[in-house]
């Protein structure tokens, strides 16, 4: 299934990655501060919606955004996007910090090729996030709350039932219902 | 080959980073043997992406931009860490967890055909080693709490069907069943337990929490 993108969306990803790409090999400032300025934020906000307290989310936004200096080097753009890539950099960021445990994986943050997916498949990855929030946009707005509480809440399901008010049942048909629709989105054999 | 996967909602909670370190052992020792699942891993990774690109921004400390500029010069590369080969495919993220090989593991018996090896304890979770030589039955034991078991080596069948290496299972609370370990090799199962066992019959009533189960 091809589906075609937004011209919004994948421009994007693309100058996201240019800039990384800047930050990698020129240690050029001006890139990662755009990237900072961009991407800083939304990784407040993420952890915010984690329930970080205000100071512990600014400090570990910043030093989210340190570790993309750090290991800009190894940063794939065939395998993830940038956003996708901070989002692992930042939920590891948050467990170690917040949680206070260790996040056992096979690919810290940087995509190990040994264990990654083989090279055709992996363009298409670097796309996901594109098709991704296309398909988001589309979706009813109770499914996309109930997607964005499992991801950003760091509550079980049954928690999230009771603070929206409806059954546990409804939360698992949402979400199932919202991850069926956005599988379809990535052109997903099922 | 493997047959028995998570579910979404568990690889989700990986993904998100919300599943809690045993569980996440769990499903990042079934990913080590399972491309599927790293894939449809990657695939949630980059739900995460899409969600944290559409967030509304939260607004900065002042001279947040400046104090990471100014910190960029005094920090170094990241270099990955070498991690030691394994002599006999035990898992890279399994080896950190046991401190080597599984040829390295101190088994504790729990009678002739069965022992175990702790690995962590937080609160009600526990992830621990099992292994049983082939024939071993555990018994018919009822779950409290949440079970997950991934296969390392061997096999074992329940009434839900086989499982052999990189197999995953959950048994939900309220469950029950009974393993038997396959004939060959020995049987040799990471398991993350959520709250106790309870067994049917009298000896293993009285041995199980001698084992801490
Ligand atoms: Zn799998």
């Amino acid at each position: 299934m091809v589906l075609r993108l937004p011209m919004s969306a994948k421009p994007e990803v693309q100058e996201m990655n240019a800039l990384l790409g800047r930050v990698a090999m020129e240690r050029d400032r001006t890139a990662f501060a755009a990237l900072f300025s961009h991407f800083a934020p939304r990784v407040k906000a993420y952890l915010l919606r984690q329930g970080a307290p205000a100071a512990v989310a600014e400090d570990l936004a910043q030093e989210a955004l340190l570790s993309l200096w750090r290991k800009a080097h190894l940063f794939d753009p065939a395998k993830a996007s940038v956003a996708t890539w901070l989002f692992t950099i930042a939920r590891n960021l948050r467990i170690d910090a917040i949680r206070r445990e260790k996040r056992p994986e096979l690919d810290p943050e940087d995509f190990m090729p040994e264990t990654g997916p083989s090279a055709d498949q992996s363009m298409v990855i670097a796309d996901d996030e594109s098709r991704l929030r296309l398909a988001l946009k589309e979706l009813p707005a109770d499914q996309v709350q109930v997607v964005q509480l499992s991801f950003f809440a760091d509550k079980p399901h049954s928690q999230i039932a009771t603070e929206l008010g409806i059954p546990l049942g409804t939360v698992k048909s949402r979400l199932r219902l919202a991850m069926s629709r956005l599988k379809r989105a990535l052109g997903e054999m099922e | 080959m493997i047959h028995h996967h998570p579910g979404d909602e568990l690889l989700l909670a990986y993904a998100a980073g919300t599943a809690d370190e045993a569980v996440s052992l769990i499903v990042a020792t079934h990913m080590s043997y399972c491309a599927v699942c790293r894939e449809r891993t990657a695939k949630l990774e980059s739900l995460g992406g899409a969600l944290l690109q559409d967030l509304p921004p939260a607004e900065l400390e002042a001279g947040a931009l400046d104090n990471v500029l100014a910190r960029l010069d005094a920090v170094k590369p990241f270099e990955r860490p070498r991690r030691a080969a394994s002599r006999d495919g035990t898992p890279a993220v399994l080896r950190a967890y046991i401190g080597g090989d599984l040829s390295t593991v101190r088994w504790r018996s729990m009678g002739p055909r069965l022992s175990y090896a702790p690995l962590f304890k937080r609160g009600k979770v526990s992830a621990r080693l099992l292994r049983g030589v082939p024939g071993a039955d555990s018994g018919v034991h009822h779950h409290c709490g949440t079970e997950f078991t991934v296969v390392l080596q061997g096999g074992y069948t329940d009434p839900t069907g086989n499982y052999g290496p990189g197999d995953l299972q959950v048994m939900e609370d309220g469950m029950s069943h009974n393993v038997v370990a396959d004939p060959g090799e020995d049987c040799v199962n990471l398991a993350v337990t959520t709250g106790r066992l309870k067994f049917d019959s009298l000896l293993q009533k009285i041995a199980a929490p001698l084992f801490g189960f």
